[in-house]
């Protein structure tokens, strides 16, 4: 399918641009902050000499430009640089933490994914009753929840009082189970209101009624048509909850005592550990446009409508 | 010639009394077992476990469980024999002599000796390397010659009476010379001393795992027993979220936790199965530095109203909840020479003093209750780069309310760390806070002596007397004297208003009942060695 190709290729491509224009401005905005790296690598006891003779080192010294094609062109190789503060391969210290944050962003989606629709769809087919109502309340009790406000509340509850799950540390499963019910309980309410919308919107449609009138069970009414109807704008908020996912892994790996880029990042931008924050910043975006992409491909999969034009 | 050695055995003998009744236990320590350490690591993802490299506080907690130094700071606040058991000093007090304890091993294998001493110090010093944080600690340093296999003598090139104490830092630990020369910069990930427990694993921001030194014969005399530590374990996790820390210990996640909130205090001490260990941290108490450069800080008068303008009684108690003390003398109550006795009571809030002196010198009501004069406003910024740490915004947002009442316009300038130094070095700030922790006052000369402090310094006092004071208190050999210098020096910095000291922090611990032997060391730093748990 040439066309199909070609929808690619296009995605590809800007996929690509995003990537770059990201990267460069993040450099941009790192350079032009005030604060010299050689200093803080430097400390405070540093003469003038021995903070110039790190600025040589580090790079820092040379015009904006040249430092800019020298990360461009490294970065084409794929290598990401050394981090300023700990002279690490900046790989090797995204490396360290990117598993922590991954197995989060994975677990918490699956979480938003099952407990959003799911409930979505019930909050739909009860459209006016208690069960619409019970469901509605909870969710928009969690999507006003701040996340550091949710997890204290969730570590007081279960690892305080219960004493059934442990609140601190990244490793087992069971130190997975709060932040991940954290962050994706709080993604589960925005998504759950956006299913039961779409799903009552589409149960208004006529094709429903005709599909009704042929006397086709209401539940392969629900689930092959309906659903299949409704999940495109569902889709589409999904790309944008992961980003936040990924962004909201910054507050709650903190406070779980976690792993992860998250505290990396906040770490190396208080040292403006340029290489690292770069990096760190690579990682997430193409984690978002690698979403996104998916995301636009499975708008072909659910609506055979989109699969030409793209 | 004074006889050191004679005077170290003397200050040390009485000592081992106190400190083996203060170990009598109910029942007999139990060796074994693992203690899970709550740290209040704040939201770094790198440890640096190099002692001569790391001012950070959290960190120093856990190099005192791997390194030793060559000599301990003593509850009077002198210093007693250690890696170190005795050492002369020269009469023109430029050299000393040590004398070190023979069949001290590191964890690596190799011996502790004057080779080793002299290489660590020579480490600090050298100046063809990035400085390291410990540089000003060993002052005029000259060099080490090595005597003999147990004697080694420091060289300084002129006298630096801060020296004993700044031994006896975590900062000075002894690292083995041989995992030096291995590791290179890469030492911070895999320390090696000749502490109680030795490394044993780390996952970056997260945890630092070690074990039991089996090999352990040299504690301090301050300690409860000489032998290895009980512990076969100890596992120290970052928690940099305090209710987190908390719920953890609460939960018993881990056996102990560190930098318990006022907020807990209370309740920790009257929860069953939980107890509260805390003693005052030897600090630059956290003061607030008006930046003496810049108006409207160049007028004295004006900080006299600013400070009046403050009720720190009210201030401290309502924002602690009455867990720890005001703070009166720049450097904290226990610290050789601190003047907190004498500037006790030393001024007292005074609104309407504060808006005389500011009518009287031009500064008159304008728009919100702020003052102006010639077209500008009475504002105060005040710049930031911690967040809330020690709750230390909840300070100044109270101040701000106070001191809106006589007209100033306080307001908070939240940076990152490169840009929050960027503004302290190129004077673009009114306002800022800072503590230092430090077992010597000399610590006063790093802010307030202007070619001894770099240039982010929070303080910018410039006074030729304080300079003098100072000066001669690094070259003093007598301590009443010397005594005498640092106490002019703080009642100087509060008469002027140079600075404003807002608390005294205690260190304080929250551990489970099944923790036992606990203790927190001269300079406020946690000693695991003496721990054991019960079943």
């Amino acid at each position: 399918m040439p066309s199909h190709a070609s929808f690619l290729l296009r995605r590809g491509l800007s996929s690509v641009l995003v990537i770059i224009g990201t990267v460069t401005l993040v450099f941009l905005i790192l350079y032009w902050l005030p604060g010299d790296p050689a200093e803080l690598v430097a400390g405070e006891n540093a003469t003038r000499e021995s903070v110039a003779r790190i600025r040589v080192l580090l790079g820092t010294d040379r015009p904006l430009w040249i430092q800019y094609l020298a990360y461009v062109g490294d970065l084409a190789r794929g290598d990401l640089g050394t981090s300023f503060a700990t002279q690490e391969p900046v790989s090797l210290r995204l490396w360290a933490q990117f598993p922590a944050t991954l197995g989060l962003t994975l677990l918490a989606s699956a979480v938003a994914i099952v407990a959003g629709i799911g409930f979505g769809i019930l909050a739909a087919v009860n459209h006016g009753n208690w069960v619409d109502h019970a469901i509605q309340n909870v969710m928009l009790f969690l999507t006003s929840m701040p996340s550091f406000w949710l997890g204290i509340l969730l570590i007081l509850l279960f690892s305080v009082t219960l004493q059934w799950l442990p609140a601190i540390g990244s490793g087992s499963l069971a130190q997975l189970v709060l932040p991940v019910a954290c962050l994706g309980l709080i993604a589960a309410g925005r998504l759950m209101r956006m299913v039961r919308d779409s799903v009552l919107d589409v149960l208004q449609e006529p094709f429903v009624t005709t599909l009704r009138a042929k006397g086709l069970p209401e539940r392969l009414v629900l689930f092959r048509h309906v659903l299949r109807n409704a999940l495109i704008p569902v889709i589409t908020l999904f790309g944008i909850i992961v980003g936040e996912l990924l962004s909201g892994t910054v507050v709650v790996e903190s406070l779980f005592a976690r792993q992860g880029i998250g505290r990396l990042l906040v770490d190396a931008l208080s040292m403006k550990d340029i290489p690292v924050i770069q990096g760190a910043v690579l990682l997430a975006s193409i984690s978002y446009v690698l979403i996104n992409l998916v995301v636009d491909l499975s708008y072909a999969r659910i609506d055979p409508r989109l699969r030409v034009e793209g | 010639m004074l006889h050191r050695r004679q005077l170290a055995t003397l200050l040390a003998a009485p000592l081992l009394l106190p400190a083996g009744a203060r170990a009598q236990p109910t029942s007999t320590p139990k060796p074994g077992g693992e203690l899970s350490f709550g740290l209040d690591g704040a939201a770094v993802s790198s440890f640096v476990l190099d002692p001569h490299d790391s001012g950070f506080a959290p960190h120093n907690r856990v190099f005192r469980s791997i390194y030793d130094s060559l000599v301990v700071l003593l509850p009077d606040q002198n210093v007693g024999p250690w890696l170190a058991t005795a050492w002369e000093i020269s009469p023109d007090r430029r050299s000393y002599t040590f004398t070190l304890r023979r069949g001290v091993t590191f964890h690596d294998g190799t011996p502790f000796n004057a080779a080793a001493v002299k290489a660590n110090l020579d480490r600090v010093a050298d100046a063809q390397s990035r400085p390291l944080t410990a540089l000003p600690d060993i002052g005029p340093y000259a060099g080490s010659e090595v005597l003999a296999e147990d004697r080694v003598r420091i060289d300084l090139h002129r006298p630096f009476e801060p020296l004993l104490r700044n031994l006896s830092k975590t900062t000075l630990g002894i690292i083995s010379p041989a995992a030096l020369a291995k590791h290179g910069a890469a030492i911070a990930q895999n320390p090696v001393g000749t502490g109680p427990f030795r490394f044993v694993s780390l996952v970056q921001g997260v945890e630092i795992v070690l074990e039991r030194n089996p090999d352990y014969r040299w504690a301090p005399p301050t300690a409860a027993h000489e032998g290895p530590a009980y512990l076969q374990r100890l596992v120290f996790r970052n928690v940099p979220e305090e209710a987190t820390r908390v719920a953890a210990l609460q939960s018993r996640q881990v056996h102990a936790a560190d930098g318990i909130p006022p907020q807990n205090i209370a309740a920790l001490r009257s929860a069953s199965g939980f107890r509260l260990v805390e003693k005052e941290l030897l600090n630059l108490n956290y003061t607030l530095y008006l930046n003496l450069n810049k108006a409207p800080w160049d007028d004295e008068d004006v900080r006299r109203a600013f400070r009046l303008s403050l009720d720190l009684d009210a201030l401290v108690r309502v924002v602690y909840l009455g867990t720890l003390p005001r703070a009166w003398a720049p450097v904290s109550p226990s610290i050789f020479a601190s003047a907190e006795k004498e500037l006790r009571g030393s001024w007292k809030p005074d609104l309407a003093e504060a808006i005389r002196i500011l009518d009287a010198k031009g500064w008159r009501p304008g728009a919100g209750g702020i003052r102006e004069k010639d077209g500008k406003r009475l504002t105060v910024s005040f710049a930031d780069t911690q967040g809330n740490r020690e709750k230390r915004l909840d300070v100044i947002q109270f101040a701000r309310r106070q001191v809106a009442r006589a007209g100033f316009d306080l307001s908070i300038d939240s940076q990152p760390n490169s840009t929050y130094r960027q503004k302290l070095a190129s004077g673009d700030y009114d306002l800022s806070g800072a503590s230092q922790f430090a077992p010597d006052p000399d610590v006063l000369a790093r802010l307030h002596l202007p070619d001894q402090r770099v240039a982010s310094s929070v303080a910018k006092t410039n006074d030729p007397e304080i300079s003098r004071w100072l000066t001669e208190g690094q070259q003093e050999g007598d301590p009443e004297k010397r005594a005498d210098l640092y106490n002019r020096t703080q009642r100087r910095l509060i008469e002027k208003t140079y600075a404003i000291p807002v608390y005294v922090l205690p260190y304080t611990i929250g551990i489970t009942t099944q923790v036992n032997g606990l203790s927190i060391d001269s300079h406020g730093f946690p000693e695991f060695h003496g721990v054991w748990l019960n079943a």
